[in-house]
């Protein structure tokens, strides 16, 4: 609620004079609006989310299979994640190499579309549902089936390549090539951010492009001088969402490995990872402990992400 | 979260006290048991647990068994989080590898007190029965007989004219009559890489006197064995006789995925309870053969195993009515006879005979093997120790890196070895 | 500039007709790179459509898109092969999805309002924290959310899938939205509250209406993920007849047992439907939202 900024700050001229209000309706005049807007939110925060944050935080220190009571174990999981796992290694390997391509690789395909679509071309409406149906087929275990005929060794993409010559191997099944069905699969669906980005788009409205042509403005400056400034803040939000997202993807890999993570762990996802740990061998204490671990990695990147988006960020207010 | 649950299973048992008070003094009221069942499977199977529930109620008008399925890897993680709950349900399917862990955690009933006192142990063979007693106990009732098996694309072999015998087949002979197979069939070979098929291992181990674990849970083999296995399999895979690294790599798991399904490769390692399964996806005729033998004549390497068990759950508040239903379902021929050999070869001799006459071709099939098999099956081994499963899962990673030839076979066999040491340390 | 345009005018003139043979060219080169892409976007799709129209024991073995013959077998199986009936899958997936979306909106919407535009004590904290709820993978709060849920009783019913949302439990709304709070200019809310108008007004009278295109966005993917969602229903339901869409067609397939993928790539291609129904609906709105947005500065 904002604070009307007019009045004399020691006021009281206009008002009648009244007992010193007191610290809780002070606070409530200044801060109560907000804390209404914001009670669906803690409501549910604290009932539904921070119970079992804390519950899985102190599980961290356990070793609790499911089936029996945990047993305090203190600092041991950490320790043993940090010196002598050689799957925490591998499976943060693949998702790093994961995040790192997928993600800007996605948004790059989402914002040139979003761009391209934009336009306000004929068939628009039929070329954004085109984009979008793929990511709707979210966590269908088909997908498993549809990447093995595109990527295996006498799937689709091999067919094509030896038109031109090229025996390709079996991509989905070898170690080296692997992970990069996973990261097509990922830019595959990019038709989220596409349409994150082209709502965006059309909150820039229409009469400042026409202002710059009236000027004598390229495209390419329309689009970097109007275009990019205006819609960092959805940029930021995109690239932020993604890169979190990426490092939680579970999903994909866990259909087309079907939960193994091979070939020889190179689909090993960190929530896979995890997810195995918990449910597969029944060290839900340890997995609790990968989870915070990760938890304070993506914490780190985004505080990172937003503090340097000052530099690059361009709100209205 | 269990010790909040010992509260809650407190309020609980106090209401059900009081329930039960108040029932006493209203006998008019009929006593309506509820029991709530949980297995794996697919529709077809549901289909058959329902009729056979269906069968139940009718003859127990006051028993309703509400039943819950879902796909293998869905199973397990709700399984644990309603154990983790408090809230298991009374009658849980179990498999061989976790059986061990949720009965040496307490949480399932053992059964012992009702073996001729509701559960017709009597009539179940006297393995099967064993199979589902861990540490002395008997915690879970097997629901059919399974061994291993390699199920087999007889259409392709035929065509090959190569002298396959599904009950006497070597390792040899896989090397020798790969070359006319795969004259005979381009773009196959005749057998999938077992080097990562832990039953196919263990198999190979007991047919050379060894056995995976000892009944104490420690490693039962040595690494020479190790690395002995993986050269077997990279002589197959040299001299094209089994799938290459990335073609066996593409099966994770589900039957489509195998080189069989794929028609790649002629053979797959499974188990005797899967051919009905494969054959429904193939238009080939497939037949069953034995794991291979190390030489000719060799017995011992497989032995009669149980595909799954009914369990039930020590928080159960009607076990008595709940293994009035399992002994039902294993034993009673008419229930047989609607759950056909859908999870196994039924576990009791009557319901066998029972069924017979009524099987089709590939049931027909998988039944015969399993009892010609008896000429050479030997014992069946102790409860695999905890986190037998993490083995597995290693002998996965590691035949893969030695296939793709990250690894020599000489040095994964000790790598492999103090993987499963480690492993069983961290267990323990 | 009256110089620039007269220069502005002459030039165009003269390249009028080059120029919209260029544009020309530019549009169809545009159209076939799209389509080219939609084709490979689609290829996957197209397989799996085409095998929900083959006999089961064809669908692994051959290898075009074109099948040998159409059968609906696979439609009617799947339709009717489960015990309870398709058709129930999709009434239940309809309503959590439904409810989430009311949900999701009036909950994130709110919030967002707050974060982004309301002054109070703690605000960057409580950002924080609800930022922080979306980096905590599921796996390990499913336990105690399950035996909590358990506890109230609300295990084996919907609402431990809908509740959560009418309390902004999805942080990735809550931030999408206040990046678009953020992005449409203060003076309105300052014009509105010189004329007397409290939070509430402002919200209402200002903010929504300008916001049609993210919450048109919200609407779909909040729908879209809802109906995608396995793990939710998979833990909490346990009656086959309150199933969702998702969890259904996960019954389809078990690789101990015998599957049925026909009836799994058919209903996969029904279930679809709903979906890319609701998306074309919205993404009309997503358009026709910005209308409104002739902000001028």
């Amino acid at each position: 609620m904002a604070v009307d900024n007019t009045l004399p700050a020691s006021g009281a001229t206009s008002r009648p004079a009244a007992a010193p209000a007191s610290w809780w309706s002070r606070f409530w005049a200044q801060n109560g609006s907000g804390y209404l807007f914001l009670l669906p939110w803690l409501i549910g925060f604290f009932c539904l989310t921070i119970g079992p944050a804390l519950i899985s935080l102190y599980l961290s220190f356990t070793d609790f299979d499911l089936l029996t009571q945990p047993d305090w174990v203190g600092a041991a999981n950490y320790e043993r994640i940090f010196t002598s796992d050689p799957k925490f290694v591998q499976s943060m390997k693949v998702t790093l190499f994961f995040v790192l391509f997928s993600v800007p690789l996605k948004l790059v395909f989402a914002l040139a579309v979003a761009m391209l679509l934009n336009k306000g071309m004929k068939g628009l409406p039929i070329y954004r549902a085109v984009f979008y149906l793929p990511s709707l087929l979210g966590a269908s275990v088909a997908i498993a089936v549809l990447w093995r005929k595109l990527f295996a060794g006498d799937g689709l993409v091999n067919h094509l390549l030896a038109y031109i010559g090229i025996t390709g191997p079996s991509w989905i099944s070898n170690p080296r090539y692997s992970l990069w069905t996973l990261i097509i699969l990922a830019i595959w669906q990019f038709g989220s951010p596409m349409i994150i980005f082209l709502a965006g788009l059309r909150q820039i409205p229409n009469d400042m492009y026409e202002a710059a042509s009236l000027d004598g403005a390229s495209r390419w400056r329309q689009f970097v001088k109007i275009t990019v400034p205006l819609l960092t803040p959805v940029i930021f939000f995109n690239a932020v969402i993604q890169t979190i997202d990426a490092f939680k993807s579970f999903t994909p890999a866990f259909i087309i490995s079907s939960g193994t993570g091979n070939p020889i762990n190179s689909t090993l996802f960190y929530t896979l990872y995890l997810y195995q740990e918990a449910f597969g061998f029944f060290r839900m204490g340890y997995a609790s402990a990968l989870a915070w671990v990760l938890l304070a990695i993506i914490a780190i990147f985004t505080a990172f992400s937003f503090l340097t988006s000052r530099y690059w960020v361009h709100y209205d207010d | 979260m269990r010790f909040d649950a010992n509260r809650r299973q407190l309020l609980v048992g106090g209401a059900a006290m009081l329930g039960a008070g108040a029932l006493m003094g209203r006998p008019a009221f009929a006593d309506e048991t509820a029991l709530r069942l949980i297995f794996w499977g697919g529709q077809a199977r549901a289909d058959r647990t329902y009729g056979v529930a269906d069968l139940y109620k009718a003859a127990h008008p006051d028993v309703t068994v509400t039943g819950e399925f879902l796909n293998w890897p869905d199973y397990w993680p709700k399984v644990a989080t309603q154990t983790a709950g408090g809230n298991m349900p009374d009658i849980v399917q179990m498999d061989y590898r976790y059986i061990g862990e949720y009965a040496r955690r307490g949480v399932l009933a053992p059964l012992d007190a009702y073996a001729g006192n509701g559960l017709d142990t009597a009539a179940i063979d006297k393995d099967q029965v064993a199979n589902g007693t861990i540490d002395g106990k008997l915690y879970g009732i097997s629901l059919g007989v399974a061994t291993g098996a390699m199920i087999t694309n007889a259409a392709a072999i035929e065509k090959a004219g190569i002298d396959f015998n599904p009950m006497g087949v070597t390792y040899d002979d896989l090397k020798a009559m790969a070359p006319d197979f795969a004259k005979a069939n381009p773009g196959m070979v005749l057998t999938a890489d077992g080097s990562g098929v832990e039953l196919l291992f263990e198999n190979w181990l007991r047919q050379r006197g060894k056995a995976l674990y000892t009944p104490e849970g420690q490693v039962a083999f040595d690494a020479a064995d190790v690395t002995e296995w993986f050269q077997i399999w990279n002589g197959l895979r040299e001299a094209g006789a089994c799938l290459s690294a990335d073609e066996q790599a593409l099966e994770t798991g589900p039957q489509e995925t195998t080189g069989l399904v794929r028609h790649k490769a002629a053979t797959t390692f499974a188990t005797s309870n899967q051919l009905v399964a494969f054959q429904a996806l193939m238009p080939d005729t497939l037949g069953i053969a034995i794991y291979p033998m190390i030489a000719p004549n060799t017995a011992g390497g497989h032995y009669r195993n149980s595909s799954q068990f009914f369990s039930i759950a020590n928080s159960s508040a009607a076990k008595d009515a709940a293994v009035a239903f399992v002994n039902f379902f294993a034993t009673d021929p008419g229930a047989g006879k609607v759950l056909g050999v859908e999870r196994g070869v039924p576990v009791s001799a009557k319901v066998r005979d029972a069924i017979a006459p009524d099987l089709d071709e590939p049931s027909r099939l998988a039944v015969k093997y399993v009892a010609d098999l008896g000429a050479i099956a030997g014992d069946v081994p102790p409860a695999p120790p905890a986190a037998a499963g993490e083995v597995e899962v290693a002998l996965k990673t590691k035949s893969q890196e030695v296939a793709f030839g990250q690894q020599s076979p000489e040095d994964a066999g000790p790598a492999f070895l103090d993987a499963v040491k480690d492993i069983l340390n961290r267990a323990a | 500039m009256t110089t620039d345009v007269q220069r502005l005018t002459v030039v165009t003139g003269a390249d009028d007709a080059g120029k919209r043979l260029r544009r020309k060219v530019l549009s169809v080169l545009a159209h076939i790179v799209l389509v080219g892409i939609s084709i490979i976007m689609l290829y996957p799709l197209l397989w799996m459509l085409a095998a929900s129209f083959r006999p089961e024991n064809e669908i692994f073995s051959s290898t075009s898109l074109i099948p040998s013959s159409i059968s609906l077998d696979s439609y009617f199986r799947g339709w009717n092969g489960l015990r309870v009936s398709f058709g129930t899958f999709f009434l239940n997936s309809f309503t959590i999805s439904i409810l989430s979306v009311a949900g999701n909106l009036a909950a994130c919407s709110v919030t967002a309002f707050a974060f982004a535009r309301l002054e109070f004590k703690g605000r960057g904290f409580w950002f924080a924290l609800m930022l922080g709820t979306l980096m905590l993978p599921y796996q390990v709060t499913l336990i105690p959310q399950y035996v909590l849920f358990l506890n109230l009783g609300w295990v084996n019913s919907f609402l431990p899938l809908v509740v959560p949302k009418f309390l902004a439990s999805d942080a990735f709304f809550i931030f999408l939205m206040v990046q678009f709070f953020r992005g449409i200019p203060k003076e309105l809310d300052e014009a509105a509250m010189m004329d007397g108008c409290g939070p509430w007004r402002i919200y209402r009278k200002i903010m929504l209406p300008l916001s049609l295109p993210v919450l048109a966005t919200a609407a779909v993917f909040t729908f879209i993920w809802t109906w995608d969602d396995f793990f939710g229903p998979l833990i909490y339901l346990s009656d086959q007849r309150t199933y969702t869409v998702t969890l259904g067609l996960r019954t389809f397939v078990d690789s101990s047992a015998e599957s049925d993928w026909g009836g799994l790539f058919a209903m996969s291609i029904l279930s679809l439907v709903p979906i890319f129904v609701f998306f074309l609906f919205f993404q009309r709105l997503l358009i026709e939202g910005i209308a409104t947005t002739g902000m001028k500065r």
